[in-house]
């Protein structure tokens, strides 16, 4: 005779373990995070012209982007000025609605510490958080540690969302995040009988299970969602990857699930041979970049206050062009922060100039501001976040008043 | 059994055809299959106990658990070798870079070629060891293997790893699963894939590096807090420099360089190091293979894997203490840890990996081990982890991704994923009555352990009732629900 029967919805020893680790803050949720990372090392310099600086002309014959007055050249090659010193390249032209409604905030030269110039560590080290490989520091993501640091009483399977095959190096961490390509991967598929079946018994075998109800719900609603038929009334968004990535973002934050974070990659911009000037390659990534963000700020506007969408790339390249009409890895680089609360419609941080004895290394954007310091202020006054220096060990931020 | 020339026959059979699957259920049945024997439930127990030593027990594994006892089926796993597994290896012969060394598998990937594809080395390693870890007779051995890979983990999609893993994953990893720690941790000092994974291919006296110096203590033998210091980490670094891999001929060898050597004395760990070249971090490895902390470190890691995440401090100890005495022996650790900690198991939830395993072993699916997808969606593809620290073997970090577990368990006993087929109305033929209720009980028995309460029984298949589906249909989707519920996702 046995002396116990398994039990659907326990398993076999009643002692189950959850949520071993106990979070010390204790916060109702702020912001939803949106992280775009830009990967491949962003030319920002021909993304936020310095249509001011000589040198940047002088460095870059070939693919410098003319002044917003240089009548020699047609309307549409010519930088969109921001504040007489910076201006938009014109694939960028999208965000001027979001500049100008100031809701968003440009970093120039901004970046990390590390100047090794190689992309597989310059990644690692920004999605961990980390100033270098030799100081150590934890293996997790600084997203993966900044939610479990934070109890925002939300246990929801979708609370970080890696946009892609698979979650970025940031969300890795004790707290479980979802890849998800589609909204279509949180479907049960097929016949719809036998999802109807299979539904039920999902709810008989969960019953009093938090975590299983949590995905229930979540399935539910998702099962109405369809990023093919989503329909937003006032504009549309760019008919590829990153736009379906954003359009899928909207419509996770407007179905309610709980959503605190989501990570998108944006590929493509590690750029030493024929980038394009104006037209090309690299225009047309930040076309998709530019065009997406609009889309999303415009779609999103009733959101805008409970929202933070920061982009960030692992550094920047050569301030010089190379012999292949392309540009080389360099350092500083440049980071946009979109939402309701930045203080926008402003280029931030201090300008380290292009000037011979202003560059670093082999001819390099120097870094003035920490990207460690932007994500921190979004953190604390965003995330409702006190712990960075949990989420950033041994950084000190500082404060730079990108944020209201 | 077998003759040699039925084997050659096999290989011929299962090598020339690309489409795996077509031809999967011929050579099985040729190779004596997977019996199907009826099964009788088991004791919670034992039920848990074989749920640790395999990746989920099959009907012939009940059986001879039952026959033979606890205590002579973990000899018999101990003893690997002398466990036949033919069926198995057929299923391998496929994957010909499995068998080759770095340089091959970089050529046969480098574009002089055709049929160029990069991806085929990373693709054939993971789809074998899920084969394995599905249709291995050596179960114990391939939870071995699976734990070292986590223990000396590899992220694979570092540059050039794609043709280095596949040789460390033989020659390191499977060569010295079962055998003697300290084996092991030379092997995968010496093994390239992990000299560049941690990039001591570029520690060089000029320019020294300390990752591998660092994981080589706190993550492969002494642990974090195993009595080391920054200082140590430097020294050995410097003990490091000029273990590198070859470039151009023997592209991926492990080689010595002296010119980039540091030549000074070095101390590490409170013992002066003489200039020797090579042998100067050979003799701390020597040293970090047998120390108390490591023998800990070790013994607390296996015991979290096969009893609990919270492991018992006794199994601990006593596991620690023979891994000192044996210096090292692997069988005989483990030997300590089942015999004397399997009574004190708590629940563990199921890696991805685990979960599908046992999924496929239970319902004695046939599949090609193309399953990548799955387990993207899980959290858990092999070999993709950037972190050195192994996926996390407590439960916690896996507990809230239910939804890709939901649909692996709803779409496998539909049949709807590709190359995959399970067999569960074979199964069920054996032991049905032709009730329902009663194909439940044994459904529950089989990948459960043992029926469920009758009323529990009877509200499940209310729930599914459905006057439109047919027998079969309604014992898919129960199969399914199980698999999905809880109950199917501890071990």
């Amino acid at each position: 005779m046995l002396q116990t029967l398994p039990m659907l919805h326990q398993p076999q020893k009643s002692w189950m373990p959850r949520l071993a680790f106990a979070p010390h803050n204790v916060a109702p949720r702020g912001d939803t995070l949106v992280v775009i990372f830009l990967r491949g090392a962003a030319d920002i310099l021909n993304m936020v012209v310095p249509h001011g600086e000589e040198a940047y002309y002088a460095m870059r014959p070939t693919l410098g982007v003319a002044r917003p007055d240089d009548s020699g050249k047609k309307k549409e090659e010519r930088v969109l000025d921001l504040d007489g010193f910076f201006g938009f390249h014109p694939s960028m032209s999208a965000l001027l609605d979001a500049w100008t409604s100031q809701q968003l905030a440009i970093i120039h030269a901004c970046g990390a510490p590390d100047e090794s110039r190689s992309h597989f560590k310059a990644m690692e080290l920004m999605e961990r958080g980390v100033a270098s490989v030799t100081s150590g520091g934890p293996a997790s993501g600084w997203i993966g540690r900044h939610l479990a640091t934070l109890n925002t009483g939300n246990s929801s399977p979708l609370r970080a969302v890696g946009m892609g095959t698979r979650p970025q190096r940031s969300l890795s961490g004790s707290v479980p995040v979802s890849a998800l390509r589609s909204i279509a991967d949180f479907h049960l598929g097929g016949d719809p009988r036998a999802l109807q079946q299979m539904r039920a018994a999902l709810n008989v075998v969960y019953e009093d299970d938090v975590l299983g109800q949590d995905t229930l719900s979540i399935m539910d609603t998702l099962e109405t969602l369809d990023p093919n038929n989503y329909y937003s009334p006032f504009t549309t968004y760019p008919d590829s990857e990153f736009g379906l990535a954003l359009k899928q973002t909207a419509m996770l934050i407007k179905a309610e699930v709980g959503l605190e974070v989501s990570a998108i990659d944006l590929g493509g911009w590690d750029t030493h041979f024929t980038q394009g000037s104006t037209i090309g390659l690299m225009p047309n990534l930040m076309k998709d970049l530019a065009e997406g963000l609009a889309a999303f700020h415009t779609d999103m506007a009733d959101y805008m206050n409970k929202l933070t969408v920061v982009t960030m790339s692992e550094f920047g390249r050569r301030a010089y062009e190379n012999g292949s009409l392309g540009t080389d890895h360099g350092h500083g680089s440049m980071m946009m922060v979109l939402g309701g609360n930045v203080d926008g419609g402003k280029v931030h941080g201090q300008w380290p100039g292009l000037e011979e004895g202003q560059l670093i290394g082999p001819g390099d954007l120097a870094v003035t501001t920490d990207y460690r310091d932007v994500l921190s202020e979004v953190l604390s006054k965003r995330l409702n976040n006190p712990a960075t220096s949990d989420v950033f060990p041994e950084y000190q931020p500082v404060m730079r008043n990108i944020l209201t | 059994m077998l003759t040699r020339r039925d084997f050659l026959k096999l290989s011929a059979l299962v090598t020339a055809s690309a489409a795996l699957s077509s031809c999967a259920p011929v050579y099985r049945r040729l190779a004596g299959g997977l019996p199907t024997l009826p099964w009788t439930p088991l004791d919670a127990n034992d039920f848990l106990a074989l749920n640790r030593l395999t990746f989920g027990p099959r009907v012939e594994e009940r059986a001879r658990f039952a026959e033979i006892g606890l205590q002579a089926f973990i000899e018999e796993q101990l003893d690997f070798e002398s466990i036949d597994d033919l069926a198995c290896n057929l299923q391998l012969s496929i994957f010909k870079t499995l068998d080759m060394d770095a340089n091959e598998i970089e050529g046969v990937t480098n574009g002089l070629f055709d049929g160029y594809d990069r991806e085929r080395p990373a693709r054939e390693l993971r789809q074998a060891t899920l084969l394995r870890q599905i249709y291995s007779k050596r179960q114990l051995y391939e939870i071995m293997v699976e734990f070292w890979s986590d223990h000396f983990n590899i992220f694979i999609e570092k540059e050039p790893l794609f043709y280095l893993k596949t040789v460390d994953d033989r020659e390191v990893i499977r060569k010295h699963a079962l055998g003697n720690f300290r084996d092991l941790v030379w092997a995968s000092a010496h093994s390239p894939a992990m000299l560049v994974y941690l990039d001591n291919h570029v520690n060089e006296k000029s320019h020294p590096n300390e990752n591998y110096a660092r994981e080589l203590m706190e993550l492969h033998t002494l642990g974090v807090d195993g009595g080391y210091t920054q200082n140590d980490v430097m020294e050995l670094a410097r003990c490091l420099t000029g273990w590198t891999v070859k470039e151009h001929f023997w592209l991926g060898e492990f080689t010595f360089n002296n010119d980039l050597h540091d030549e000074g004395v070095k101390n590490v760990l409170g013992l002066a190091i003489q200039p020797n070249g090579q042998s100067e971090a050979e003799q701390v490895i020597e040293r970090l293979a047998t120390h108390p902390s490591t023998a800990r470190f070790i013994a607390t890691k296996l015991t979290r894997r096969f009893i609990a995440d919270d492991p018992p401090q006794e199994i601990v100890e006593k596991a620690a203490q023979t891994f000192l005495n044996t210096n090292g022996d692997i069988k005989s650790v483990l030997r300590v840890i089942l015999l004397d900690g399997l009574a004190l198991a708590q629940p563990k939830y199921k890696r991805p990996a685990n979960f599908i395993a046992s999924a496929l072993r239970l319902t004695n699916t046939e599949t090609d081990g193309a399953l990548d997808d799955y387990l993207i969606r899980m959290g858990q593809l092999y070999f993709n982890l950037p972190t050195p620290d192994g996926y996390p073997d407590r439960s916690e970090p896996w507990q809230s991704n239910l939804m890709p577990r939901w649909q692996f368990a709803f779409e496998l006993m539909r049949n709807e994923i590709n190359n995959t087929k399970n067999n569960l109305n074979h199964l069920l033929d054996v032991a049905s009555t032709g009730i329902l209720a009663d194909d439940v009980d044994s459904l529950t028995s089989l990948l459960l352990g043992a029926p469920l309460d009758r009323l529990e029984r009877d509200g499940l298949i209310a729930s599914v009732h459905s006057a439109d589906s047919t027998p079969e249909e309604t014992l898919q989707i129960l199969a399914a629900g199980i698999l999905a519920s809880p109950a199917f996702q501890w071990r």
